[in-house]
């Protein structure tokens, strides 16, 4: 579904680059985790999948399409939610979601039925007429994925939808992200939280310093995390252990 | 096409929500017009009975006939109102106070010793805080009054016969009716004159379209931190479709406000005692004015909104640079007062632009052709403003 090789992009002003040769393959159908500290060149290379950014260089490949030069295609079959609540706070959630999906340009013989798909999907049947600013944090998060999901995507890109909700709206949110998978809708999962994506996803990769650190299936990631639990006696094994012994455990605090 | 009409009635939707934002660019020009037409009325009312009086204090300590008529001549100016105190001090308190401005007093012997090398001289004495203008236009009548009569007594004195006829001999009213005064406009209508409506109707009216860009940059960065630019972003929403998905309705609200104000000049100032504004007679002009300021005080917020980074730096940078470019535009002092090398400064402020389109229309009876180049200026600067913001859009690191 995506093939990215050799991926270098760099900020005006910024000594060092934000991606230094980033190589990717995610299969279609799989629910992709992307692991990264803060400032590893997630978002950026998230911004450069969904044609919001331009690579300085290196071939992006989507569903057979370069980028940028097929951007609109390849945007029409994709869909991003951002880390933030990406909708506007004094519209109820039937206004946002009839407004984002008439910005993208679907039928309106067929809005009706993606509204409802959406707020089903997500659990937002009740709340049509609710303004989103008056939504609870879990909600919220909800809504922005009904969002993202207005266009039946078949590549869905989602930027730590579970940040900041209670543990109900995440379990949740985590189902609802597994049934959007299995109905044959292609995930890439970016998040902080390792056991989420070790619950979630059937593919990772690791990001660190605009570099891919490793990527594999979980089952050779955890493989690999094992090995190092009995070198390095640090908890349980898991994912976490091979995540620390790549990025290292100092603080990567990030200014904008 | 349709995109484009969803984010502006999106816009319209979340501006109609957002009322506190719509009051503020409607009700506070509308104050500042409804303040300053009033508050300005007397400076700009020459050739009518003000209802603004200054007083002075006239102490005539001489008792000859001379003096008397000086004292006279004094008394008859409709803006300088005399009055008596016999006390000095009590005198010198009230103007210190600011309860009278001035103190006229033609000392004992006056008359007597104009003759002399050095006579006696009549003593004007200004309040600190009488407004300059005031003040010379008082000297000047004290000096008016003083040669006139001193004058007459002269030639009567050389020609006897003259003032043995009765009457005014020097014919002062002919003397004043020598000097014709009028005020050029582009038309023929030569009744009009500058009111204080005339000119605070265009000067507010460009500043409150210009304070737009206020709302509409926190809005943008607003939207910018919720994500809801990326989403949009994400879908393949060009920055042209973006910015125009904003120029477009605050461009109406812009409208809004000229229609308001203008209809507040018109209609509202009357009501407690101002000028009416009168329109000129170019209503094309006036809507080319309108749309060509519009354009680029929207443009102006936009740029700002994507030259910034947060709601904070935004609020600082438009409400600062729309007090500096008000200000240098000659909306709080107009551009007329101006020091020369001040004058060619504010040429370069897009508010300056914008003010003098609208006086043209407004107060010069100009039209089309006359406003045109000014109404280029502010379209070009809108065009630059956008394009930069574009550029920046485009180059953002939007989340």
């Amino acid at each position: 579904m995506i093939d990215v090789k050799g991926l270098v992009h760099s900020y005006a002003g910024q000594a060092t680059p934000a991606l230094a040769g980033i190589d990717l393959h995610v299969r279609r159908g799989s629910l992709f985790g992307l692991l990264g500290p803060n400032g590893s060149g997630k978002t950026t290379l998230i911004s450069i999948l969904t044609g919001i950014l331009r690579a300085d260089a290196g071939l992006v490949i989507i569903d057979g399409r370069k980028l940028p030069q097929d951007a609109r295609a390849v945007q029409k079959i994709c869909s991003l939610v951002p880390q933030e609540n990406a909708f506007y706070p004094t519209l109820t959630v039937g206004e946002n979601l009839q407004f984002f999906a008439n910005a993208q340009e679907i039928p309106s013989g067929v809005i009706v039925e993606r509204v409802g798909d959406a707020l089903q999907i997500t659990g937002l049947e009740s709340a049509t007429g609710i303004r989103a600013n008056r939504l609870s944090g879990g909600m919220k998060r909800r809504l922005s994925i009904a969002i993202g999901l207005l266009n039946h995507p078949q590549l869905l890109f989602l930027d730590e939808p579970t940040v900041g909700i209670d543990p109900q709206s995440r379990q949740f949110l985590l189902e609802a992200i597994k049934k959007i998978n299995a109905a044959g809708t292609t995930v890439v999962y970016c998040s902080h939280y390792l056991e989420e994506v070790e619950y979630l996803c059937d593919e990772i990769a690791i990001l660190d310093h605009g570099r891919v650190l490793r990527q594999g299936t979980l089952k050779s990631l955890s493989e690999e995390s094992s090995r190092l639990a009995l070198v390095v006696p640090v908890r349980s094994a898991g994912l976490q252990e091979l995540f620390f012994h790549l990025t290292k455990t100092e603080l990567r605090d990030t200014v904008q | 096409m349709k995109v484009l009409a969803t984010l502006v009635g999106k816009e319209f939707l979340l501006l109609r929500r957002d009322w506190h934002a719509l009051a503020l660019l409607f009700v506070m020009p509308a104050f500042f017009i409804l303040l300053m037409s009033l508050a300005m009325r007397d400076v700009f009312a020459t050739g009518r009975t003000s209802t603004n009086t200054f007083k002075y204090y006239l102490v005539n300590e001489d008792t000859t006939a001379f003096a008397v008529s000086i004292a006279n001549a004094l008394g008859t100016h409709e803006v300088f109102q005399p009055t008596t105190l016999n006390s000095a001090e009590a005198r010198k308190r009230a103007i210190l106070k600011g309860d009278v401005q001035f103190e006229v007093v033609i000392p004992l012997g006056f008359t007597r010793s104009l003759p002399d090398s050095v006579p006696l001289r009549i003593s004007v004495v200004s309040g600190a805080g009488v407004a300059p203008p005031v003040n010379e236009l008082f000297r000047a009548s004290v000096r008016e009054a003083v040669t006139s009569v001193y004058l007459r007594a002269r030639v009567a004195a050389l020609l006897p016969q003259l003032s043995a006829g009765g009457g005014d001999f020097l014919q002062m009213e002919r003397v004043n009716a020598l000097v014709k005064e009028e005020t050029l406009y582009e038309s023929a209508q030569l009744s009009r004159r500058p009111t204080s409506v005339q000119q605070n109707v265009p000067a507010w009216l460009v500043f409150a379209m210009f304070f737009v860009a206020l709302p509409l940059s926190t809005t943008w960065l607003q939207e910018r931190s919720q994500g809801s630019l990326t989403k949009l972003r994400s879908i393949g929403l060009s920055p042209t479709v973006l910015l125009a998905g904003k120029l477009l309705p605050y461009l109406c609200v812009n409208m809004v406000q000229v229609g308001i104000m203008l209809a507040i000049g018109v209609w509202v100032v009357p009501l407690f005692g101002g000028d009416a504004l009168t329109l000129g007679h170019s209503p094309l002009g006036l809507i080319v004015m309108a749309l060509a300021t519009g354009t680029a005080a929207v443009s102006y917020g936009l740029l700002i909104a994507n030259l910034v980074s947060t709601t904070e730096q935004a609020t600082i940078a438009t409400g600062a640079t729309n007090l500096l470019l008000g200000a240098l535009g000659g909306v709080m002092v107009p551009r007329s007062i101006m020091p020369e090398a001040l004058q060619q400064v504010s040429s370069l402020s897009p508010m300056s632009w914008g003010l003098e389109g609208f006086l043209d229309i407004l107060l010069r009876e100009g039209s089309v052709q006359t406003i045109a180049p000014k109404a280029l200026l502010l379209v070009g600067f809108a065009l630059v403003s956008l394009t930069l913001a574009g550029f920046r859009l485009q180059r953002a690191r939007t989340f």
